[in-house]
């Protein structure tokens, strides 16, 4: 048993090791499974998973902001109309000005980071609530974005569609693959690996760690290895002329860049701890109004960002761009396991959350279901996987939330009723998703 | 046992690898030749129709249609709608499934024909024939054909309903008018709307016809989304700013449709004002009963059932591998190319000739006795 237990601990969660995510990835699979059974294979094509990626890209762009927010203890309901206004300028600007598109991105840029200083400033230094700071953000940039626009579809041009609906180049000689894609796919291969063997080499210097026993780690590499591989010649397979998304390059790079500020830094720490206790972090020196205003300006530089990349997906910046995004994102940073009341959650969480809503939705398309049951589904499981985890926590089972609220934990193999104990919740452990 | 453990895990791992390799079919050979191209399909292949969010019943009618239509051709078939929250993300996401699913002709009523040409691009690719039911998809020249009612008529049949609507009530000019279009993000609107232009211009530019508000252009008279909610506050707001005093009477009202004429109406009769001359399309039953009433003035008679029957005989062409039929080639340019379109002529439709109208329609018949 405790074999299963150190294998629970380690395969998932890197070297913090923890069994959080193992409930919402387990999910993920089965919801993945099912529908590629269900689909007759569809769903782990590569158009498929390219399109998938395509259609993610912006909402998980979102999620990243809105988890910071939401562990600050904030919320932020202006996402999709800021998205809406940033596209409409950037359109504009660079069709009726003339302006490169390349410029157009930095404009559009440096219209969320005067929009986020704007909402920031009301929520940090004013002490607006976020909700209400927002909610006037939401009218105020839905009204700009048709005031600009004057409610007219605006095409933007080929160059800078490519952030949204591009793809790597085909480049090298032939092998019946995307060469820059499989390049790409070995160079994170690599850095797995070199992950995993300087995080073992720092755990058997540190004095009194213990290092994750070998075979965990071989399987985990494996795992990880395997998984990498196929998306790699999944993605650089597909239909000639296409291959993995700039889209989801973009993402990827926030993604890694996000996680490493919001675990591993001193100000991603503070946010953590501004949202689980305001006065404490105060009194220990945190600077509470620099952080709120950090993650109210960061949310709408990157929602700018995600709604110039679903403009340059559709070609063109509408007046309905941008409807009903915030609660895409808030669902996939719920679903990831963070606490309403903040200071919990992860990127990676909320990142697989959005995942498994999207593979949600998608596999629902691809067997048929009407638009009408897709959105029942989607909000019935939103609600599931909530209340379950929470339910668990409440029975003192093992739970999503419950298992971050004691990060300091330490557990007992040598204490055979502790262990007996433990691994009773790992029996339980995958229902938890 | 330990080493038990780990050589178990190695073998595992190795087998997982070669699985995953082994799974990793290409997508590459033998692809990237413009299928689609007059040789036809197979008897029971996929078609795809994607429609915008169940907002007028007219789209839940075409729905209904194509599946009953498709079915009896043999085909098999996937009808989706948007979803109402996020219309435009969702049919994108819905075009593709239908791409990945393999579909041999996809049929689109756009929720907003700039913000396609990806998916449509995509769709060609893969060898699909894309096909514009309804509204035109913009800025791509992937878009095979286009099949609509002629809507620059629609417009010229409401711009004249009207002058004869109010000619009919008061003999001589001049009117006072307000004007409606529809969402600015359907190519169509415009079109209605310059139709109706076309006839009602030349009697503003001599003062026949006055615009009391004076809001004349598209960007002023638009109804963001055809929702109706939105005509009846703008209409409460015209009311209220320009026939609250002064004595001005509203004589007519250009509607582009009827859920939109019905929600004017509405706002007309809350402010306790004389309903004025409200035309309309698209043959719903309410606005049809409100016609027989003596309330709405007109509508046009689109009949789905040809529109979506002239559809379908496209896409039986196109199985066959033949050129389906279209007649016009040059007024319909997206702006990427100029889209072989197939045009059905529009009905005015009043309450002296509904019955004669609908008399083959098995709902809206009985409503004219």
């Amino acid at each position: 048993m405790s074999r299963i237990k150190e294998l629970q601990k380690n395969l998932f969660g890197g070297s913090t090791s923890n069994a959080r995510q193992f409930g919402m990835i387990f999910t993920l699979i089965a919801v993945i499974v099912y529908f590629q059974v269900r689909t007759d294979g569809l769903t782990l094509t590569p158009t498929n998973l390219i399109a998938l990626t395509q259609q993610g890209a912006y909402i998980s762009i979102l999620s990243i902001g809105m988890l910071m927010v939401i562990v600050a203890g904030h919320i932020d309901l202006s996402v999709g109309s800021v998205a809406a206004f940033t596209g409409i300028v950037v359109a504009k600007a660079i069709t009726e000005n003339d302006i490169p598109w390349p410029i157009g991105i930095l404009i559009g840029l440096g219209v969320g980071a005067l929009i986020g200083a704007f909402q920031g400033f009301w929520v940090a230094y004013i002490g607006v609530p976020a909700f209400i700071v927002t909610l006037a953000g939401m009218l105020l940039f839905r009204g700009g974005n048709q005031y600009i626009g004057n409610a007219e579809t605006i095409t933007v041009p080929k160059g800078f569609q490519k952030i949204g609906s591009g793809y790597l180049p085909d480049i090298g000689p032939e092998t019946n693959y995307n060469n820059p894609t499989l390049l790409l796919g070995l160079l994170i291969c690599v850095a797995v690996v070199i992950r995993e063997f300087r995080a073992r080499k720092v755990r058997q210097q540190m004095e009194g760690a213990e290092p994750t026993p070998l075979w965990v780690s071989l399987v985990r590499l494996g795992v990880l290895l395997a998984v990498i591989l196929f998306a790699t010649f999944r993605f650089a397979g597909g239909r000639v002329g296409t291959s993995f998304p700039i889209s989801g390059i973009i993402l990827a790079v926030l993604v890694v860049a996000y996680s490493f500020y919001t675990r591993n830094t001193a100000g991603g720490r503070h946010i953590y701890a501004v949202g689980g206790n305001a006065r404490a972090a105060e009194l220990s020196g945190v600077k509470l109004r620099r952080v709120n205003f950090f993650v109210m300006m960061n949310m709408s530089i990157l929602a700018s960002l995600a709604g110039m990349i679903f403009v340059a997906r559709s070609a063109a910046s509408g007046p309905q761009d941008g409807l009903n995004w915030e609660l895409d994102a808030i669902a996939a940073v719920f679903i990831g396991g963070a606490a309403v009341s903040g200071g919990l959650g992860t990127i990676s969480g909320a990142i697989v959350g959005g995942l498994v809503m999207a593979v949600l939705t998608n596999g629902l398309q691809l067997i048929g279901t009407g638009a009408d049951k897709v959105q029942i589904i989607k909000g019935l499981f939103l609600l599931a996987a909530v209340a379950f985890d929470v339910y668990n926590k409440s029975q003192g089972r093992f739970s999503i939330v419950g298992s971050l609220m004691r990060p300091f934990r330490r557990d007992t193999p040598a204490d055979p009723v502790a262990l007996a104990e433990a691994s009773r919740e790992e029996e339980k452990a995958p229902a938890a998703g | 046992m330990r080493k038990f453990y780990s050589s178990a895990m190695a073998v595992g791992t190795a087998a997982l690898l070669a699985l995953s390799m082994s799974a990793c079919g290409s997508e590459r050979d033998g692809d990237g030749d413009d299928a689609g191209s007059g040789k036809g399909f197979k008897k029971d292949a996929l078609i795809g129709v994607a429609l915008p969010s169940k907002t007028s019943e007219n789209w839940v009618l075409a729905g209904g249609l194509f599946e009953s239509g498709l079915k009896d051709a043999g085909f098999k078939f996937d009808v989706q709608y948007a979803n109402a929250s996020s219309p435009v993300a969702d049919q994108q996401a819905q075009i593709t499934a239908m791409t990945t699913k393999g579909a041999k002709v996809i049929v689109i009523g756009a929720t907003d024909a700039a913000q396609l040409s990806t998916q449509v691009e995509a769709a060609k690719k893969s060898g699909a024939v894309v096909i514009a039911y309804d509204r035109l998809i913009t800025g791509t020249k992937d878009l095979d054909y286009y099949v609509a009612f002629d809507n620059f008529k629609v417009g010229q049949l409401q711009g004249q309903a009207l002058i004869d609507g109010m000619k009919a009530k008061k003999a001589t000019g001049p009117w006072t008018v307000e004007l409606f279009s529809g969402s600015p993000d359907d190519n169509n609107s415009g079109v209605f709307f310059n139709g109706a232009m076309d006839v009602l211009k030349p009697l503003i530019d001599k003062g026949d016809i006055v615009v009391g508000s004076g809001q004349k252009d598209i960007q002023q008279t638009a109804t963001q989304g055809w929702k109706a909610e939105n005509a009846q506050t703008r209409m409460d707001s015209l009311l209220t700013s320009t026939y609250n005093t002064g004595g001005k009477t509203l004589d007519g009202v250009l509607s582009p449709n009827d859920t939109l004429a019905r929600a004017i109406i509405q706002s007309v009769k809350s402010a306790g004002k004389p309903i004025p001359v409200v035309t309309g399309q698209d043959s719903e039953v309410e606005s049809v009963k409100s016609i027989m009433a003596g309330e709405q003035y007109s509508t046009i008679n689109k009949d789905t059932r040809k529109l979506v029957a002239e559809t379908i005989n496209m896409v039986k062409a196109l199985q066959g591998g033949n050129e389906p039929t279209v007649n016009d080639t040059k007024s319909y340019d997206n702006k990427a190319k100029v889209v072989p379109s197939f045009l059905l002529p529009p009905v005015i439709v009043t309450k002296a000739n509904a019955a004669q109208a609908y008399a083959d329609d098995p709902k809206l018949a009985p409503l004219t006795k």
